[in-house]
């Protein structure tokens, strides 16, 4: 999946809880930045994954502390389970 | 211990007849109604006012109304400027919490299942969420939560705070109450209930009257310890003398016929006021505008001023019935006759009933000049009453 269409979409889910700054998000902007707490991230993770139609279990989480990172999750989890579809 | 005396040193209101406390007294002098369409919503209120866009979406209306009652109090009291976040306290209650979130919740479960339920759907509904957010924006360490005993949550919550004052708990505590219940799950049950007036009218202790209004809103009031205001340099506004609570221990809706409770709770306040009926210049009543309350309350007013009760009025008469959230605006209203030396009306009033016979100030506002100490009294759903005795600077 394209990277930038993923960022597109975090970006999207950080407006829809009202995150100030979520439209000039950048790969390299963190949750710190942003000033996204837990409770964002629970919110975000749930909109991403209506969206793709995927899970993402908790550990994955773990680590993963900015939009790039969001990004590159979404990415593998895609792709894992293209995989395993395929 | 030493029970030190607790001053009042801030109010916030926020009603559908203005918000802040003086533009909230001021369309209580002017006569002014909040009802529209049997019931008195805060219609221009706007959460993002005191909250960011984010902390508005994360939190539920009662939580809105609390934090924009509350600012507006830490604000007159030159606040949160000069106190110790360890000894700055916050008791804020609701009656219900956020049933507004229950039922938006309830129907996009039913829909769509457990994916449905938003994760926010705990914090916003919980209703010691107002208090929390308080406490968080205001840096306030000290002691913290909400207390519950449906419309007499208000009055429960600023006495309780009044003792956590006098008690040296804190010196200061953001107290009052809140609630945010116009949505159409909760209308629909105290409509069960048969508590509503089918007239959408609030005219306590007229003969015609046949149930109370919704309305909804917050009030707060800054409790300060004497010293620690004097300290500060801040005026004092007025005092919180007494308090009483009691139990009717009768029946889940319905008080005591004989008002046994409503009048153990006036003996009470007048009783840790050390004051006497006498004493009393003005009553702002529980006075719901429900048959029973309102005959009620007057055989207590009987009871406790033995024939000789001063004027009385009932602030619902102009914004409807705030749950949780009365007997906070109430006490404003109370402080404001005090202070203005002006007592607010009964609107409404029309036709007198032989079982309500006392000056329910029809024709206000009237003149007071000397008042200097008032009862507000609150009377909950489940038989807990409160009464809070307001008393002049």
């Amino acid at each position: 999946m394209n990277e930038q269409a993923i960022l597109e979409q975090v970006r999207d889910a950080l407006a829809q809880i009202k995150v100030p700054g979520a439209d000039e998000a950048g790969m390299e902007t963190t949750w710190a930045d942003l000033d996204v707490d837990s409770l964002d991230l629970v919110e975000v993770v749930r909109i991403l994954e209506d969206h793709y139609g995927i899970q993402i279990i908790d550990e994955k989480l773990e680590g993963v502390e900015s939009v790039g990172d969001a990004v590159r999750l979404i990415q593998s989890i895609a792709a894992e389970q293209e995989g395993v579809s395929a | 211990m030493v029970a030190r005396d607790v001053v009042i040193t801030g109010r916030g209101a926020v009603t559908s007849i203005g918000e802040g406390a003086d533009r909230f007294l001021d369309a209580l002098y002017e006569r002014r109604s909040g009802i529209a369409d049997g019931l008195g919503p805060c219609a221009e209120f706007d959460p993002e006012v005191a909250m960011t866009p984010k902390e508005a979406r994360r939190s539920d209306r009662f939580t809105h109304l609390a934090v924009a009652a509350a600012e507006q109090a830490v604000a007159e009291a030159g606040l949160p400027d000069g106190i110790e976040p360890e000894r700055f306290g916050v008791l804020m209650g609701s009656a219900v919490g956020g049933l507004e979130t229950l039922e938006r919740e309830c129907r996009s479960w039913l829909e769509k299942g457990d994916r449905g339920v938003s994760p926010l759907f705990v914090t916003m509904m919980m209703p010691n969420a107002a208090a929390g957010t308080i406490a968080m924006r205001l840096n306030a360490r000290g002691p913290g939560f909400s207390v519950a005993s449906a419309c007499a949550t208000g009055a429960h919550a600023i006495g309780e705070a009044a003792r956590m004052v006098a008690r040296g708990e804190a010196d200061v505590v953001v107290a009052g109450g809140t609630e945010a219940t116009l949505n159409g799950l909760t209308i629909a049950a105290f409509k069960s209930l048969g508590a509503l007036s089918k007239a959408g009218i609030s005219r306590p202790f007229d003969a015609r009257r046949d149930g109370f209004v919704m309305g909804e809103g917050a009030g707060a009031l800054i409790l300060e310890s004497e010293e620690h205001a004097k300290a500060r340099g801040v005026p004092i506004r007025g005092r919180v003398v007494g308090y009483g609570a009691s139990n009717d221990a009768f029946h889940i809706t319905e008080p005591d016929r004989e008002g046994r409770g409503a009048t153990a709770a006036m003996v009470n306040a007048l009783r840790d006021a050390e004051a006497q009926p006498g004493d009393v210049g003005y009553v702002n009543a529980h006075g719901t505008s429900t048959p029973y309350n309102d005959k009620v309350e007057t055989l207590a007013l009987h009871a406790v001023f033995n024939g000789g009760a001063p004027p009385v009025s009932s602030t619902k008469s102009a914004i409807g019935h705030l749950l949780g959230a009365a007997g906070a605006v109430e006490a404003v209203a109370a402080l404001g006759a005090i202070e203005r030396g002006l007592l607010p009306p009964t609107i409404n009033y029309e036709e007198p009933d032989p079982e309500c016979d006392l000056d329910y100030v029809p024709d206000g506002p009237r003149e007071a000049p000397d008042l200097k100490l008032a009862l507000s009294n609150s009377f909950g759903f489940g038989g807990q009453n409160a009464c809070l005795a307001i008393g002049a600077a």
